[in-house]
């Protein structure tokens, strides 16, 4: 018999190295003559999107659209150091450093441009669309690369270099009191799966998330993580094993140790919540880690929830669940 | 804030290579005279390398080097610790390197790997970590830790006594969970050579290009500014790529024979050359009163480092931190582990040590539940962080804990679906 049941998973994780380890990520920026921009850090994308976080990042601060940003990174003769791609740090920490970076080299032009202007305060500089003008006056603003152009021929460049630094603290070593991690980031997931009582066999129907961002710099890529983090927790609750004998790998291939196919992700439905977090870029907290947190919780209360029966040994394979259930209806016949 | 560009969906720029097949990946980049290196890896989980004959494999046409423990000016890296030979002299689990042969065919290197003959004396090995934790086992790492327990983290908050009095409901339970590969798609590949200026310039897929330069120069005994770490594409990572893997090797087959140096792992080979997530053993009690509110909770929670440190201390401090998972919890004891066994090391991957605390204290939040006759949803609202709320290192939150409104929102999504033949 198939059976169904629902299960529901919550989590959290403290981003960042966490215990005092410096948490440091540093990034150059350069406006160029015809006001596009480069932006250098170490920080490397593994796939997950950071490039195309920083920028967004640059192009926010400087009224450009991300496709007038350079991205390049992790090239230790180019780059500087923004440490590992790991942490759920890089949209955070990397993106705090970019953004400081940014900020820097347009303060400076801000301040050409006030000059350039006759406005006594950069205050009253905007950058917007491509142009550097005066807020609130349409009427007087040039092309962005017009001006950055200009400035070269006066000897003023608009490059910077900044770091950012996580906060976190150690914890004492006999009681563990502390502030580890920040920020932390929260989330939950629900799973719907299928039981087959007979072969053992746990189908995951549906996962919906919900996940704790702080602020999506970009939905799309949000959706992304999400989808991968189910997928990667459906195979740890289910599939993936290593089996090891005397400490050699007995399934080292893809033939033997199984993680999910494109017929074993379900339908995925990624919600995020949006509860700045101050100390982020745009209020943004990070999500790579705590996509695949709750997935497992939720499809072991669900495999509950169907058929009763409580799996303590993760991956809940096929004999695993066979035999919680003869152990189950072995105690209920003695009733 | 308003923004326009930050929270739009902009495509990322790396997109269309991957689509339409044009990203290069470190195993899709070749130079001119390249060798290809492969790696003799220990088949003992430990054992003590007593010699090397390379003599079979130096015959072979083709063959331009075999290198091995004595080649290497500093013989260690790590994150943590440099624990981890680069090429073993003194071996802790199957998969550690002990020599790589450089050719000129990735066919003859391959073969020539399978003719040097390594001779081992086999020690006495353990794979049980809480076996591992007894203090008259072989201590796999005695420079740095007198016995196997490398980390231990006690986390005390409250009192259990006052605790435990208040508790109407008790689970106590025991989970486990098992090693796991990242199993990125794309298998460990490096090429490694020295460029016009002398300097030596390794490109690779890493997370962390810096940390791969300072660990080459060290085991090179180079500066690091004449090292020079690109990162090509990576074809994902989740943790497996924190760790050195080839790029130490590759680097020293190049610096040795002054030719580029081309290496890339089968899958199998790239099971034994990084990490795995910990296995964690955590035995849990947790205590909440009969109208749901959380009250005290005691765990133990042993993870398997396997044979090398790697960030074994920070996982299983991480488990420990996050072992209560978002709830109030006044009274808490937890004790957590790092133990190293002869088993493939640990380390890094997705989640760190709070993977796998989450299928305890969420198995054990359902199974309050039941016992006390709430739903699922409603025990967690009871309990669940707000801001303001402190956590059970002590840590109070002040902003951004919105796991209430993350609830709020799946509430509709945990109706009983029917059940069907």
């Amino acid at each position: 018999m198939k059976k169904r049941g629902i299960g529901l998973g919550c989590s959290w994780y403290g981003t960042g190295y966490g215990n005092g380890f410096p948490d440091v990520s540093s990034a150059f920026v350069e406006i160029h003559d015809d006001g596009s921009a480069t932006v250098l850090t170490g920080a490397v994308d593994v796939g997950q999107g950071s490039n195309s976080i920083f920028a967004q990042i640059v192009a926010e601060e400087l009224g450009l659209e991300a496709q007038d940003i350079c991205v390049y990174s992790g090239d230790t003769d180019a780059t500087p150091d923004s440490g590992t791609t790991a942490a759920t740090r890089q949209t955070y920490n990397t993106g705090n450093a970019v953004l400081k970076a940014v900020r820097q080299a347009k303060s400076s032009l801000l301040v050409y441009a006030a000059r350039e202007f006759s406005c006594p305060t950069s205050e009253g500089i905007e950058l917007k669309e491509g142009y550097i003008g005066v807020k609130g006056d349409p009427s007087r603003r040039v092309p962005l690369a017009d001006l950055v152009f200009q400035a070269r021929l006066r000897g003023e460049r608009f490059i910077s270099a900044e770091s950012s630094t996580a906060r976190s603290t150690p914890v004492d070593p006999e009681t563990g009191q502390g502030a580890p991690y920040w920020p932390y980031s929260f989330g939950c997931q629900s799973a719907e799966v299928e039981v087959d009582t007979e072969t053992g066999v746990v189908q995951v129907l549906k996962v919906v998330a919900v996940h704790d961002v702080g602020k999506a710099l970009n939905p799309t890529q949000v959706e992304g993580q999400i989808a991968g983090g189910v997928t990667q927790g459906i195979g740890y609750a289910l599939l993936e094993e290593l089996e090891l004998n005397e400490g050699k790998i007995k399934n080292p291939a893809f033939s033997s140790y199984l993680i999910p196919t494109a017929l074993d992700v379900p339908n995925i439905e990624a919600f995020f919540v949006e509860d700045a977090e101050s100390t982020g870029p745009f209020g943004a907290k990070g999500l790579g880690e705590p996509a695949m947190l709750p997935t497992v919780a939720a499809i072991i209360n669900a495999i509950d929830d169907a058929v009763g029966v409580r799996i303590t040994s993760i991956p809940a394979t096929p004999e695993k669940i066979l035999k919680a259930l003869a152990e189950k209806n072995g105690e209920v016949k003695k009733h | 804030m308003k923004t326009s560009v930050v929270g739009s969906r902009v495509t990322r720029e790396d997109a269309w290579g991957k689509v339409f097949g044009q990203t290069k990946f470190p195993a899709d980049v070749n130079l001119p005279g390249q060798l290809y290196a492969v790696v003799i890896r220990s088949p003992h989980p430990h054992a003590k390398v007593l010699s090397i004959n390379c003599d079979y494999a130096l015959e072979m046409a083709g063959v331009v080097a075999v290198l091995s423990a004595k080649d290497v000016p500093h013989n260690a890296h790590g994150v943590l610790f440099r624990d981890q030979p680069v090429l073993a002299e003194y071996v802790r689990m199957v998969g550690d390197p002990v020599a790589v042969v450089g050719a000129e065919t990735e066919e003859i290197a391959r073969e020539a790997a399978k003719r040097v003959q390594v001779e081992y004396q086999v020690l006495p090995t353990v794979f049980d970590p809480e076996e591992a934790m007894k203090p008259d086992v072989l201590p796999l790492h005695p420079s740095l830790r007198p016995t196997n327990v490398l980390y231990h983290m006690p986390i005390r908050r409250g009192s259990m006594e006052e605790g435990w009095a208040k508790a109407d409901v008790v689970i106590e339970k025991e989970y486990n969970t098992q090693h796991v590969d990242h199993a990125f798609l794309q298998p460990e590949a490096v090429l490694a050579h020295l460029d016009e200026r002398g300097h030596l310039v390794v490109q690779t897929a890493t997370q962390y290009a810096h940390y791969d330069r300072g660990e080459i120069a060290h085991a090179l005994g180079l500066r690091f500014s004449q090292v020079q770490v690109k990162t090509l594409a990576v074809g994902g990572a989740f943790g497996g790529r924190e760790d050195i893997s080839l790029q130490v090797i590759a680097a020293l087959m190049a610096w040795k024979t002054l030719r580029p140096v081309k290496m890339e792992n089968t899958r199998e080979e790239s099971f034994y050359s990084h990490s795995k997530r910990h296995p964690m053993r955590m035995q849990y009690k947790t205590g909440a009163t009969k109208d749901g509110k959380l009250v005290a909770m005691e765990a133990k929670i042993v993870g398997d480092s396997g044979a090398y440190a790697s960030w074994s201390i920070n996982v299983l401090r991480k488990a420990a931190v996050h072992a209560t998972g978002p709830y109030v919890i006044p009274n808490v004891s937890i004790d957590s582990y790092a133990v190293f066994t002869n088993n493939p090391f640990t380390g890094a991957m997705r989640g760190f040590g709070a993977a796998q605390t989450v299928l305890a204290y969420e198995s054990q939040m359902d199974l309050l539940a039941k016992e006390i006759g709430i739903s699922p949803l409603e025990i967690r609202l009871r309990n669940i962080f707000k801001v303001g709320s402190t956590t059970a290192t002590g840590q109070v939150l002040t902003s951004s804990v919105p796991l209430d409104q993350c609830l709020a929102k799946i509430t509709p999504y945990l109706q009983r679906g029917g059940e069907s033949e």
